[in-house]
């Protein structure tokens, strides 16, 4: 197992060189100039040529790409074109943000979307099963943005306002408490929370006809036990993925969330300078998003031989 | 039950890292606080280069220039004490005496000087060196005593002391500007009422009030800069109180929150103005009727009306009226006949076709603005494409040199950002500053020209009103835009907050402001 470990890190290495050189190349072809955005509209051209060889950007692409792959294996990524300040400590301080919300949000829909899809499996066609996943359909349907909002009055406006409250019963945006965590987690909780519970549903459903659940019960197992160790411990690995999955786009992808309630996550920073033109964090946040993809999708493999110890990693 | 136990630690785990690390910062409960909601964080706080005009409101309280521009557009002292021409391209400023900046150190001419040799020196990459380079040369700043400074241009330069009073030109402590950029990056001392006290970046800036300011302390303790980028997040947390002042009401909100008994709506007219080059040197709009036309054309009131729900003033001047030399002119009202009269004048046809460039997400609604001048044209037989390009790919491409400058009319932009007259039109209007400079229309009147000029020689207040107001009215008949709006603020404030001041420049200013608890 840990040759098999050392392995996939090794090979994530051309991996992440791959995504460091298509990210540079790409945003070299998009057209736009993070100088004349740093000049602003009030640049003369002599401040931005001179804005230009600052960055390093009137050299040609190979040499830049050289430089940036030179100083990034020195752990150096750059400094920030907009703020000037060095990108490792940019992403150090957005990364536990967004780590925070990607991983409490996951714990709890899973938390409880996953027993949802148990039960409603073990009683199809019952009102729970056809109740959970109307409720499972509409936690997918419901933007991310508009649920924030309407979350936000009825913490912060509503609640207060019936039970005359002297302040709200939730900090709307922001982070720093439990309580700033509450709101952001519902709503990315119950999108991913959907989707999972529809996703063991089924897997359990299909699992429950096989064989072995047959010879389980005519064994005289108890039914709680055929259910949680032999059921669900088969249906757990397109489980597993799908939670995997989520939470590597979590980890880039939570922007929404993030702009709605004001949390510095890596999701704004990317877009932000995406708009900006900013080369050097585009470069960081993507590379450190990969790399959480990466690591992600080795969690996930080696969970799959605890799961199923059928599966060998070699 | 095995494969509980790690599932159950993992859940102790991650709720006792919540409540250790994310346990309320220990807020002093008797403080006076009061809490912005600004659209964007800081870039940085570096005074010489930030550009947006939300991280200027927060080194404002930490910093102060050497004059300032006051919301009613009038230049006042602040760190000088006066300015006196003292030769034809000379100025000499007194300071004030007894300002110490937060660190101790003490306010003198040569600080001034090493200040304003920090920003003239090319090196230091000063976003707004221009201030202080007058007609393409830098200036040149001398001690003459503790307490003056002298000034010297290379041509007569009488809006210098609104320069001066631009933000960017602060004066910041000697012990930091010694430390370069990288320290001012996340460092800021100053003369100002507040000092920094804490950064969260993307969350929130903290000031707290600078014990020893020279001048009258402020009232509030506590001021809170908190990043929220949604509108919408920003209008909940005003209304629910956890707020005292929101920025950038979308115009969609204002009629909710004027309801709203414990909130005031503050509307604050803006120092941009949004506006539609024409190219004058190339046909069709080489010829005064058909930019006239355009102007009869398009209905600038009901764009303001059903765009910007009244958020926006039609212009009625090149620059909005905040800015000193302001000059108000009779609006182009809409006339469909006599734009028509004036097309078939010039010898337009019907369903001729003119393209028209504009960007988008740069200004409020711009893409919306162009397609409604879109319609609009087509009512007098003017076919406009539009073409989208984005802000980075924008300006340069409009405002390509001659003769490979193809456009034909565009959209842009511009903040009078020293609320003065010169900055405004000399700029856009002048005809040394043709395309590399910002003249993109490459209009060229000598009338015009003589104008700008002469208000620049003078520091006499007078005659340099008058000089603008006449050049405003050639350049209003000249037309070499489509006049269409300048923006309008709108800023909703917790009526128990007094005293909060909305500039014109977009800063928001807490050192007036008091609440009542």
């Amino acid at each position: 197992m840990t040759k098999f470990i050392i392995r996939r890190l090794l090979l994530a290495i051309p991996t992440l060189l791959g995504v460091t050189f298509f990210v540079f190349l790409s945003l070299r072809l998009v057209p736009g100039d993070p100088a004349i955005a740093l000049a602003g509209e009030l640049a003369t051209p002599e401040l931005i040529q001179q804005v230009r060889e600052e960055l390093g950007l009137d050299q040609p692409i190979p040499v830049q790409y050289a430089n940036y792959v030179f100083r990034m294996v020195q752990g150096d990524m750059g400094q920030s074109i907009r703020s000037r300040l060095p990108v490792t400590e940019e992403i150090q301080q957005r990364l536990p943000r967004t780590l925070t919300l990607a991983s409490v949000s996951l714990l709890v829909s899973s938390m409880i979307g996953i027993p949802i899809g148990v039960f409603a499996a073990t009683r199809p066609n019952s009102w729970f099963d056809g109740g959970s996943m109307i409720f499972a359909l509409l936690g997918i349907s419901m933007p991310i943005f508009w649920l924030g909002l309407m979350l936000m009055i009825l913490f912060s406006v509503l609640i207060p306002q019936w039970f005359g409250l002297a302040g709200p019963l939730l900090p709307p945006t922001g982070s720093g408490t439990w309580q700033h965590l509450v709101m952001p987690v519902i709503a990315l909780a119950a999108n991913s929370m959907a989707l999972q519970s529809r996703m063991t549903r089924s897997c359990m459903m299909e699992v429950l006809r096989e064989d072995y659940i047959r010879t389980a019960r005519a064994k005289g197992q108890r039914e709680r036990i055929v259910i949680y160790r032999h059921a669900l411990r088969n249906a757990m690995l397109p489980i597993v993925t799908i939670i995997g999955l989520q939470f590597g786009t979590l980890l880039g992808g939570a922007v929404l969330t993030e702009t709605v309630f004001a949390w510095p996550g890596i999701g704004r920073l990317l877009v932000d300078a995406i708009g900006f033109r900013d080369y050097p964090i585009i470069q960081g946040t993507v590379l450190v998003i990969a790399v959480g993809f990466v690591l992600t999708n080795l969690i996930v493999d080696v969970l799959y031989a605890y799961l199923d110890p059928r599966i060998q990693h070699r | 039950m095995k494969r509980r136990i790690p599932l159950f630690l993992a859940v102790i785990l991650v709720a006792s890292v919540f409540f250790v690390a994310w346990q309320p910062s220990a807020e002093a409960q008797d403080m006076k606080t009061l809490t912005i909601a600004s659209g964007t964080d800081i870039e940085n706080t570096d005074i010489h280069t930030v550009t947006s005009s939300p991280s200027f409101s927060v080194l404002e309280h930490i910093y102060e220039p050497l004059f300032e521009m006051t919301e009613e557009g009038d230049l006042e002292p602040l760190l000088a004490e006066s300015i006196t021409a003292s030769g034809d391209t000379s100025y000499t400023i007194e300071l004030r005496q007894g300002v110490t900046f937060s660190d101790g150190s003490a306010f003198n001419a040569e600080v001034a000087k090493a200040n304003l040799d920090y920003v003239l020196d090319a090196e230091n990459g000063a976003v707004f060196r221009f201030l202080v380079v007058v007609g393409g040369e830098p200036a040149t700043v001398e001690v003459v005593d503790e307490y003056t400074i002298e000034i010297t241009t290379s041509i007569p330069f009488a809006p210098l002391p609104a320069h001066l009073s631009h933000g960017a030109l602060a004066m910041v402590a000697p012990a930091e500007l010694e430390q370069g950029a990288e320290f001012m990056a996340t460092n800021a001392i100053g003369t100002g009422p507040y000092v920094l006290t804490e950064w969260n970046r993307a969350e929130e800036v903290i000031l707290d009030r600078n014990p020893n300011y020279w001048g009258e302390a402020p009232a509030i303790d506590r001021v809170i800069f908190k990043v929220i980028p949604e509108a919408g997040a920003r209008i909940v947390e005003v209304e629910a109180g956890t707020v005292d002042v929101a920025v950038r009401v979308p115009p969609a909100d204002i009629a909710r929150l004027e309801a709203n008994p414990n909130v005031d709506v503050v509307v604050t007219p803006g120092l941009r103005t949004i506006y539609i080059f024409f190219n004058v040197t190339e046909p069709p709009f080489d010829d005064v009727r058909v930019r006239q036309a355009v102007n009869y054309a398009v209905d600038k009131q009901a764009i303001a009306e059903s765009l910007f729900d009244g958020a926006a003033r039609v212009s009625d001047a090149p620059i909005p009226p905040a800015v000193f030399g302001y000059a108000a002119q009779e609006p182009y009202a809409r006339d469909v006949e006599r734009a028509r009269e004036l097309l078939a004048e010039a010898g337009i046809e019907e369903g001729t076709t003119v393209t028209l460039y504009h960007p988008t997400e740069r200004y409020p609604q711009d893409a919306l603005v162009a397609d409604a001048v879109r319609a609009q044209l087509a009512e007098v037989g003017l076919d406009v494409e539009l073409r989208t390009l984005e802000w980075p790919q924008y300006v340069p491409h409009v405002r390509r040199e001659q003769p490979e400058n193809d456009i034909q009319f565009a959209m842009l932009g511009w903040g009078t950002v020293t609320m003065d007259a010169d900055y405004g039109l000399f700029a856009l209007f002048h005809s040394s500053e043709h395309p590399p400079g910002f003249n993109g229309a490459f209009y060229t009147n000598p009338d015009v020209d003589a104008l700008l000029d002469e208000a620049r020689s003078t520091l006499d207040s007078e005659a340099r009103q008058a000089a603008y107001a006449d050049a405003i009215s050639i350049i209003w008949e000249d037309a070499p835009w489509l006049f269409l709006y300048s923006e309008i603020q709108v800023t909703a404030i917790r009526n128990n907050v007094s005293g909060f001041v909305v500039h014109p420049d977009e800063s928001l200013i807490a050192t007036y402001a008091d609440i009542e608890e």
